[in-house]
């Protein structure tokens, strides 16, 4: 029988003894490689229970115990050391971009807030928000010099608006000029992370999209960890932060994590949420671990993943009946509000859609880089 | 640290260890001074480094499978001969079953729902017929739901049966007040009747 070990390659009698030995040299560096390789091959691995270090010893590979402990430990520290700093610096980057990215989507939402206010007072026609505005602005300033060739024109020269003097003009057109760069910063980093995602992880973005694959693997840690929650924190991770959110402003509780905001959560109706969310979490799970282990992309976990929603789609046609449906979403919601928020716990039948769709729309909201610009400070002008 | 007498002394906290709070909950820890010990769940090497105190001619084989606190953990292998780090899933023990080999003990910690699981995937391969299972079971990272109590009597039961190799449970105390909810086992692997004879 053949067994390899780090330091070589064994052939046991069916006793277990060793009869010959095939010995990789003693250099650490190599015996490192080496070790790469045997971690990913599933044959020879040695048989239960045996102990490896008794029989090179017996069969004088090594000089003595101390001789195999230490290039033994030699190894290990090397290799682990390679893994580390190879798992790290790419999480870490990725890490770094989501949160820049969140970054930018903040400042943004609050910056185009600002300018739809501040143009607002001089040109309050446009019906613009947004990057659309944003550039708008850089490029006109004074409404005066709307170009004849633009769908403003007209609006421009009829408009109720203020006047704006050169001074304001200068200094609302740079305004409006770092904004329009901001928004280009964002562009760049959702195509780098889209990029780095695909890479690190093929099939978690295969089943996430990058953004909110990223965004699993930027809040869990790093892929490692991801890898290693188990698919009922995968539901729910990004619910801290929107509780937060709630606690602050009154925003509705969260009820999920951010995988609610996959499309094949949120386009699905309401009482089937919940299970696909379930299988959608075993699977991201499932490619999490893929990736750290194997890293090969494997297409059919979609496949996979769609046949198991469309099963729940054709199981559960129809809304649950409605008596046992509300009878237990009101007790849950009761308990829910029992938290900061006032609540005053009437939750029937109807409010309960409702209640879903403003949550659907706050988390929209917060994941703005997954939607369009425009919403973004529609949701932020609105009310 | 403290220096009594000329001898080095460190602190232990049993709270930040569960290997610390079973000692103090008298389970007899059967680590010799030449021990080899497959510990899973190294973390950043609090306890690792204790067990490395106490088997100073044996070693630890210590793995983790996250890679920020294997860097942590890097430093102390450093600084220690024998301990070999190791960045794997312990659920998957083929994948360093070249580097371990046969181990005297097998000390886990790794909060995960399929703790049994891993343990007798361990134990099969690496723990030697009279070796030892030390076991930090947490009752949260399993299931939120049952009561701890309960889950601790299906964890010793799959420990009992549901695996190969099934174990026989020498000792199991719960953590409190230094861990709660966590229930410390120590175990052996069960010889089946027909072996005996
Ligand atoms: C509770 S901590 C261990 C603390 C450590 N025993 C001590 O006392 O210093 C659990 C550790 O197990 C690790 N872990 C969880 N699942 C694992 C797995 N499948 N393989 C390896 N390590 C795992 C986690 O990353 C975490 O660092």
């Amino acid at each position: 029988m053949k067994v390899e070990g780090w330091f070589g390659t064994l052939e046991l009698s069916p006793e277990g003894a060793v009869l010959a030995s095939v010995l990789y040299s003693k250099d650490p560096r190599e015996l490192t490689e080496r070790s790469f390789t045997l971690s990913e091959t599933k044959s020879f691995l040695p048989p239960p229970g045996f102990d490896l270090r008794k029989a090179s010893l017996e069969y004088g590979i090594f000089e003595s115990g101390a001789e195999y402990d230490s290039l033994l430990h030699e190894l290990t520290l090397r290799k682990a050391k390679l893994q580390v700093s190879k798992a790290l610096s790419v999480d870490q980057r990725i890490i770094q971009a989501v949160e820049a990215l969140d970054d930018i989507n903040e400042t943004t939402n609050s910056l185009s807030e600002r300018l739809f206010e501040w143009y607002g007072n001089h040109f309050p026609e446009t019906g613009l928000t947004g990057e659309p505005l944003a550039s708008f602005v850089a490029k006109y300033g004074n409404r005066a010099n709307v170009s004849p060739f633009d769908p403003l024109y007209e609006k421009a020269k009829v408009s109720i608006g203020a006047e704006l003097p050169e001074a304001d003009e200068a200094l609302i057109k740079a305004f409006a000029e770092s904004l329009c760069s901001l928004y280009a910063r964002r562009k760049q980093l959702e195509i780098y992370i889209e990029k780095s995602l695909d890479t690190r992880a093929p099939n978690l973005t295969l089943l996430a999209g990058p953004m909110l694959g990223a965004r699993l693997l930027s809040l869990a840690g790093g892929l490692s960890q991801l890898a290693r929650f188990p698919s009922s924190t995968i539901q729910v991770i990004g619910a801290n932060k929107a509780l937060f959110k709630h606690l602050r402003a009154r925003a509705p509780s969260p009820k999920h994590g951010i995988i609610f905001s996959h499309p094949l959560i949120n386009t699905a109706p309401w009482w089937l949420r919940g299970k696909i969310a379930r299988a959608l979490a075993a699977k991201l799970s499932l490619a999490a671990r893929v990736d750290l282990y194997s890293g090969e992309k494997r297409p059919e976990l979609l496949e996979k993943l769609e046949a198991k929603v469309g099963r729940i789609k054709a199981l559960y046609p129809t809304p649950p009946l409605k008596k046992s449906g509300i009878k237990a979403e009101k007790s849950r919601s009761s308990e829910k509000r029992k938290g900061p928020g006032k609540g005053n716990g009437k939750a029937k039948g109807k409010s309960w859609g409702q209640e879903k769709a403003k949550n659907k729309s706050c988390r929209e909201g917060k994941f703005s880089s997954d939607t369009k610009p425009a919403t973004n400070s529609m949701k932020g002008r609105g009310c | 640290m403290l220096f009594l007498e000329g001898i080095e002394y460190r602190i232990w906290d049993p709270r930040r260890s569960k290997l610390g709070a079973m000692v103090l909950k008298k389970f007899e820890v059967p680590l010799r001074k030449d021990s080899r010990v497959l510990y899973l769940g190294a973390a950043t090497g609090t306890t690792v480094s204790h067990v490395s105190d106490i088997v100073s001619e044996g070693a630890v084989y210590a793995v983790e499978f996250s890679a920020r606190s294997m860097r942590n953990l890097l430093g102390l292998a450093d600084r220690r001969k024998n301990i070999h780090p190791i960045l794997a899933d312990a659920g998957r023990p083929e994948r360093y079953a070249h580097l371990v080999g046969a181990v005297d003990v097998i000390f886990q910690d790794v909060a995960q729902p399929n703790q049994a699981e891993i343990a007798a995937k361990n134990a099969a391969r690496f723990l030697k017929k009279e070796g030892f299972l030390l076991l930090s079971l947490k009752a949260r990272s399993i299931d939120t739901t049952a009561s701890p109590k309960q889950v601790f009597k299906n964890e010793v039961k799959k420990l009992e049966e549901a695996f190969e190799p099934k174990f026989e449970i020498l000792k199991a105390r719960e953590l409190a007040p230094f861990h709660e909810d966590h229930l410390g086992l120590i175990a052996k692997i069960r010889v089946s009747e027909n072996e005996k004879i």
